[in-house]
C-alpha cells in the first residue's frame, strides 16, 4: 500500500461513517417533525370534518361525518348573527392593520433615524412598559371607553382604538429593519432634495416592504383573533360581538347540544383569510422577521 | 462662481468631543481642494458640515457669500459623493441619476437630456436600465458621480469616493476624476485618508490632524515644506525617515551629526539658520527615502548599516536598513541605477554605506515639531 492509499482509506471510512449517523439523526428528526404535525394538525382537522357533518348538531364521539352536507353553513347564517360577527371582526382588523402599520412604522423609522433627547429612555420605557399583559389595563379600559360611550353595542370602533392605543410599542422588530438600511441613503436623498416624508415614502418604504407586510399581517392577525378585550367591551350585546366572541356563544352550556357543528364551521370560515394572507406573503413574512438579522 | 468659506468652524459632540477645532479655509471658485489626514481627524466631519449633514457647533459657512449654517442640503446648491456610494437600490441607474430632478418636478424631456448626457459623459450609457445590485464597484462609483453632475451644483463634495475601490481601479477612477474636473470646471471639495489621492487631484491639500488643520498648501508646498514633523511624515511613500541629530554650528557653516557621521548641511539652509539666529542645538533630521544614497565605501559624511528587509517593487527598491544603534530607515533607490551585482548585493544581512542629500533634509525641533527652517 502506497502512501497515497494510506492517507486516503481513513478519510474515506470517516466520511462514510459521518454520512450513515447523518442519515438516522435526519430520520429521527423527520418522524419527530411529523408527530408534531399531526398531533398540531389534528384538532384542524377534526373542526374542519366536523363542519360537515349533518346527522347530529351537538358533539358526538366520532370525528368523520356518517351524512355528509353544508347544513351547518346555512344554519350559521340565518339561525345566527354571524354575518355581522365576521364583518365587525374584518372592520375591526382592516382598521387596525392601517392605523397600526401606520403608527408603528412611522415610530419605528422616528427611532431609528431622528435622535432627539431622552430617545433611549423611551425606547427602555416602551420595552419595560410591553413586558406587562395588555390585560391589567382591562378594567380601566372599560371604565374610559364605557364613558365614551363605545363598549356594548359601540364596540367596534372601542376595539379598534384599544389594538391601535399602545401599538407604537411594537416598534422592534420594524426598527430593527430600518437600523440596516444605510443612512448614507437618506443623506444621499437629503442633499438630493427629498423631505423627511419624502426619503420615508420613496426611498424607506419601497426598501422596507418585507417589514411593512409583515406589520400589516401581525396588526391584522391580532385583532382577528382576540377574545378577552372582545368579549369584555362588547359584553353580552351580540351586535358588538367579533368572530371569537360570537363562536364562543355557541359553546356554552346551553346552546353546545345544538350548536356544536356550527361552530366548527364557524371555525373553518374564520380561519380561510388568515391562511389565505399568510400562503399569498408568507415569503414577505419570513424576510421580514429575519431581514435585520441576516443583513445586521 | 462658488466659493467657500470656513470660518471658526467648530464641532463639539454631545459627549463634549471636539471633532474639529476652529476650521478657517478659504476655497476660491473652481478650486479643487483635498481634505486629507488619518481616521478621525475631522475631515469627513469637516465635509459634512459643509454639506449640512452635520451641525455646526461654532463659526460659520458661507457658499458664495451667503452663510448657510442653518440651511438644509438642499438648499446649499451643493451635491455629494458617497464612500458606500448610496445608491439607491430600488431604482434603476437612470432612475438614480433623475431622482433629484424629479423631486424639482422637472420636465420629462429635460431630465432625459441631462441623464444622457451625464451618462455619455461617465461611458454608463449602457447601464441606464440597471438596477445598482446588477454593477461593478466602479460603475456604482461612476453612477453616484452622475448623481451628482445632474444637479449643476456649484460646489462638489467628495466623500472618500475611491476608497471602496481595489488598487487598480483606484488608480484608473483618480485619472478620470482628474479628466471629470476638468470637464465640469466647478468647486471641488475632496475627503481621502490616502495621501496619493491628494497629491494627484489637488489644487490645495489641507492636511488635518486630531480636529486641527495642520497645513494647507499646493502639493508641492506640503511635499516640499512640510511645517511640522507630522506633515512630513504624512505626506510621501514610503514616509520620511526621521531621527536624533545634532545640528552643530560652524561660524557660517553647519553640518548634522549623525550616527556619529557628519553631514554638511546645504548652503541655502544655512543661510535660512543664520537668519533666524539658530545655533548648535539637538534637533530631529528628516530625509525622505529617495534621497538618502546608498555609497561605495565608508567616508566621513556616511555611515554604516545592514539590510533587514528588501522590497522589489519593480521600477524601485525599498530597503528597510538598520543602523549601528538600531534604528530603522528606509532607502529607496531607482532600479535602472543598479548594476545587476550591486542588485545581489542588497540582500538580508548585507552591510552597506548610506549617506544623505544635504539639499533637501529637513530639521524639527524635537519639542514642538516645528520645521526649524519653514
Amino acid at each position: 500500500m502506497n502512501n497515497k492509499e494510506i492517507n486516503k482509506t481513513p478519510k474515506t471510512k470517516k466520511h462514510m461513517g459521518m454520512t450513515a449517523k447523518g442519515r438516522i439523526s435526519n430520520t429521527i428528526i423527520y418522524i419527530l417533525l411529523a408527530v408534531i404535525i399531526i398531533i398540531w394538525v389534528l384538532p384542524f382537522f377534526c373542526i374542519f370534518l366536523e363542519s360537515f357533518r349533518c346527522e347530529t348538531q351537538g358533539m358526538a364521539g366520532y370525528v368523520i361525518p356518517k351524512k355528509w352536507g353544508f347544513d351547518n353553513y346555512v344554519r350559521l347564517f340565518t339561525e345566527t348573527d354571524f354575518l355581522r360577527w365576521y364583518g365587525n371582526t374584518l372592520l375591526i382588523a382592516v382598521c387596525t392593520a392601517i392605523l397600526q402599520t401606520i403608527i408603528v412604522l412611522a415610530m419605528s423609522y422616528t427611532l431609528s433615524r431622528l435622535r432627539f433627547k431622552g430617545r433611549k429612555l423611551l425606547m427602555n420605557v416602551m420595552l419595560v412598559l410591553g413586558m406587562f399583559p395588555g390585560f391589567l389595563t382591562l378594567i380601566v379600559l372599560y371604565k374610559v371607553l364605557s364613558g365614551m360611550g363605545l363598549t356594548g353595542p359601540g364596540a367596534v370602533p372601542g376595539l379598534i382604538l384599544v389594538y391601535c392605543a399602545s401599538s407604537g410599542m411594537g416598534y422592534y422588530v420594524s426598527k430593527g429593519y430600518f437600523d440596516t438600511i444605510p443612512k448614507s441613503l437618506d443623506e444621499a436623498a437629503r442633499v438630493d432634495g427629498a423631505t423627511r416624508f419624502q426619503i420615508f415614502k420613496k426611498l424607506i418604504m419601497p426598501l422596507a416592504k418585507p417589514i411593512v407586510i409583515y406589520t400589516i399581517l401581525t396588526a391584522f392577525m391580532a385583532p382577528w383573533g382576540d377574545f378577552i378585550f372582545a368579549r369584555y367591551i362588547s359584553h353580552a350585546v351580540s351586535s358588538g360581538y367579533n368572530v371569537a366572541v360570537g363562536l364562543w356563544s355557541m359553546t356554552e352550556r346551553t346552546s353546545i347540544g345544538t350548536s356544536y357543528t356550527m361552530f366548527c364551521a364557524g371555525g373553518v370560515l374564520v380561519a380561510i383569510p388568515i391562511t389565505i394572507l399568510f400562503m399569498i406573503l408568507q415569503k414577505y413574512y419570513v424576510e421580514g422577521v429575519t431581514g435585520g438579522a441576516v443583513k445586521g | 462662481m462658488a466659493t467657500v468659506k470656513l470660518s471658526n468652524v467648530q464641532k463639539v459632540y454631545d459627549n463634549g468631543f471636539v471633532a474639529v477645532h476652529d476650521f478657517n479655509l478659504e476655497i476660491k471658485d473652481k478650486e479643487f481642494v483635498v481634505f486629507v489626514g488619518p481616521s478621525g481627524c475631522g475631515k469627513s466631519t469637516t465635509l459634512r458640515m459643509i454639506a449640512g449633514l452635520e451641525e455646526i457647533s461654532g463659526g460659520t459657512i458661507e457658499i458664495d457669500g451667503e452663510v448657510v449654517n442653518d440651511l438644509q442640503p438642499k438648499d446649499r446648491n451643493i451635491a455629494m459623493v458617497f464612500q458606500n456610494y448610496a445608491l439607491y437600490p430600488h431604482l434603476t441607474v437612470f432612475e438614480n441619476m433623475a431622482f433629484s430632478l424629479r423631486l424639482k418636478h422637472v420636465d420629462q424631456e429635460t431630465v432625459y437630456k441631462k441623464v444622457t448626457e451625464a451618462a455619455e459623459i461617465l461611458g454608463i450609457t449602457d447601464l441606464l436600465l440597471r438596477k445598482p445590485r446588477a454593477l461593478s464597484g466602479g460603475q456604482r462609483q461612476r453612477v453616484a458621480i452622475g448623481r451628482a453632475m445632474v444637479r449643476d451644483s456649484k460646489v462638489f463634495l467628495m466623500d472618500e469616493p475611491l476608497s471602496n475601490l481595489d488598487a487598480k481601479l483606484r488608480n484608473a477612477m483618480r485619472a478620470e476624476l482628474i479628466l471629470l474636473r476638468q470637464k465640469l470646471n466647478t468647486t471641488f471639495v475632496y475627503v481621502t485618508h490616502d495621501q496619493t489621492e491628494a497629491m494627484t487631484l489637488g489644487d490645495r491639500i489641507v492636511i488635518m490632524k486630531d480636529g486641527y488643520i495642520q497645513q494647507v498648501g499646493t502639493p508641492t508646498e506640503v511635499f516640499e515644506d512640510p511645517k511640522n514633523l507630522f506633515v512630513a511624515e504624512f505626506i510621501g511613500a514610503p514616509k520620511m525617515n526621521i531621527m536624533k541629530a545634532n545640528l552643530v554650528r560652524n561660524g557660517n557653516e553647519y553640518y548634522s551629526e549623525v550616527f556619529g557621521s557628519k553631514m554638511p548641511v546645504d548652503a541655502g539652509h544655512c543661510r535660512k539658520l543664520i537668519e533666524r539666529g539658530i545655533d548648535s542645538r539637538e534637533v530631529l533630521l528628516g530625509i525622505r527615502p529617495e534621497h538618502v544614497t546608498i555609497c561605495e565605501g565608508p567616508a566621513e559624511d556616511n555611515f554604516p548599516c545592514t539590510i533587514e528587509v528588501n522590497e522589489m517593487m519593480g521600477s524601485e527598491l525599498h530597503l528597510h536598513v538598520d543602523t549601528e544603534d538600531g534604528s530603522r530607515l528606509i532607502v529607496r533607490t531607482p532600479t535602472v541605477t543598479l548594476s545587476p551585482e550591486q542588485r545581489n548585493h542588497l540582500v538580508f544581512g548585507e552591510k552597506l554605506y548610506i549617506t544623505f542629500h544635504g539639499k533637501v533634509t529637513y530639521f524639527f525641533d524635537p519639542e514642538t515639531e516645528l520645521n526649524i527652517l519653514s
